[in-house]
């Protein structure tokens, strides 16, 4: 299982840097969308509660724009029958979530400084900032790598995808916002409940998708 | 007696009860007699997504041949769920606007409702998107129980860790009722009278779904 899962996740990122336009442009999403929206309210004095809804509804559609790539290329390319006999499910689901979430810290990386030059962050907390984009990121896409293994396997794209992930990110960008605004306006280490609410969910997002991958991912 | 005979006994007792055994609320007067409706409004719609839930699960884990229409229960379920949710965000926003002024607050448990609505409105898209068949049952089966894992965060988490306007659950912190009598009595009939609406529509549309698929066998 070890070997396997190595190898898979190896073939992820070796497949994805042999064509890497689809990471290229996750990158240029992410800068593009955070410079423009910065653009578009250059003029405001924005309250740190405007600022983190920005950050995350950037978050957002950037997971929304990037992290359904690894599942749909499988099922486009025709290699998932392939790797259905080739890898366990469990193998292939840990090994896309792995791939997605250096994806989107990578992607935090970009979208992070820029953002706080940009949006002019004053960060009360950075450590308490940064916390809350790890455990706001990793349950980000926690959630997204299993549903777009179900839009994936449903033939659908990016519209249900949304349609489907968005009430599911809800509870996490909610907690984040709070997170990033308690992080923007006080010193010190608040509200320990979001980043607790955000573990737990993320823990039990990847406990049920370990559960019920075999049902999505294979044909039964 | 059976379910039909109850519910024809039930809900007309129900409504009586509410208008004529109920005593008008303190501060809303009359109006205040639509808790009687969006609490077990609410209550059948968190009720509905549970069902729709054990029947995925029924559907995924369960060999027996008597899980075979636990799809179709869970569709049924689902449907439901949805209709009664949009009712308790109806009945909901006239009592917000009742009570505090405004159609709508985003307090915390009117976003609990909004996701759960949202949960529902993903689900059947993604239902309607796939064809019938043995992979439809499975994926939204594991989306079903993907998202029902996530309901007790919303119904019983968030409402307790950030400030509400809603008055305290019954089930509250101090394990005490604070509600009068008459009211109190009126409101767990109105809740036992919906359960059994619930049950009653949910055998009638599990038939209704039944014929259905029979005609479409033999229309085929």
């Amino acid at each position: 299982m070890g070997g396997e899962l190595l190898r898979n996740i190896r073939k992820e990122f070796l497949i994805e840097f042999r064509n890497p336009s689809a990471v290229l442009s996750a990158f240029s999403f992410s800068g593009v969308a955070t410079i423009s929206v910065s653009l578009v309210t250059r003029a405001l004095p924005l309250q740190p509660l405007v600022q983190s809804i920005l950050l995350w509804l950037i978050i957002f559609f950037t997971a929304m724009n990037s992290l359904l790539h690894p599942f749909i290329r499988e099922e486009d390319h025709g290699t998932a029958p392939f790797l259905r006999l080739h890898s366990s499910a469990l193998s292939v689901l840990a090994s896309k979530l792995v791939f997605n979430a250096v994806l989107f810290f990578s992607l935090q990386l970009i979208i992070t400084p820029l953002a706080v030059v940009f949006f002019q962050f004053t960060l009360r907390s950075p450590f308490f900032f940064l916390v809350t984009l790890l455990c706001g990121g990793f349950a980000v896409t926690a959630t997204v790598t299993v549903l777009s293994a179900i839009v994936a396997r449903s033939g659908g794209r990016g519209p249900l995808f949304t349609i489907i992930s968005f009430p599911l990110l809800l509870p996490i960008l909610w907690m984040s916002i709070e997170s990033t605004r308690h992080s923007l306006e006080r010193g010190g280490f608040w509200d320990v409940r979001s980043l607790v609410f955000l573990l737990a969910f993320s823990g039990m997002i990847i406990a049920l998708s370990f559960l019920l991958i075999r049902f999505i991912w294979l044909d039964e | 007696m059976n379910i039909t005979k109850s519910v024809f006994i039930a809900m007309p007792a129900s409504i009586i009860l509410t208008f004529l055994y109920a005593p008008p609320a303190e501060v809303l007067g009359d109006a205040g007699r639509i808790i009687f409706y969006h609490v077990p409004l609410a209550w059948i719609s968190v009720l509905a997504f549970v069902v729709a839930g054990f029947y995925a699960a029924v559907h995924l884990f369960s060999k027996s041949p008597r899980a075979a229409d636990a799809d179709m229960k869970s569709h049924v379920s689902a449907t439901l769920g949805m209709f009664f949710a949009v009712l308790t965000t109806v009945t909901g926003s006239i009592w917000a606007k009742l009570s505090w002024g405004s159609y709508w607050n985003w307090d915390p448990r009117e976003t609990t409702i909004m996701v759960l609505l949202l949960i529902y409105i993903a689900y059947l898209s993604l239902h309607g998107t796939l064809k019938d068949g043995e992979k439809r049952g499975r994926i939204c089966a594991s989306y079903l129980l993907i998202a029902a894992a996530t309901v007790p965060f919303f119904v019983f988490i968030v409402p307790r860790l950030y400030p509400t306007l809603h008055p305290d659950p019954i089930l509250n912190r101090e394990a005490s009722v604070h509600m009068d009598f008459r009211m109190r009595i009126t409101l767990i009939c109105t809740i036992a009278s919906f359960t059994l609406l619930y049950l009653y529509l949910f055998g009638l549309r599990f038939r209704i779904a039944v014929l259905e698929k029979v005609r479409m066998g033999i229309e085929r």
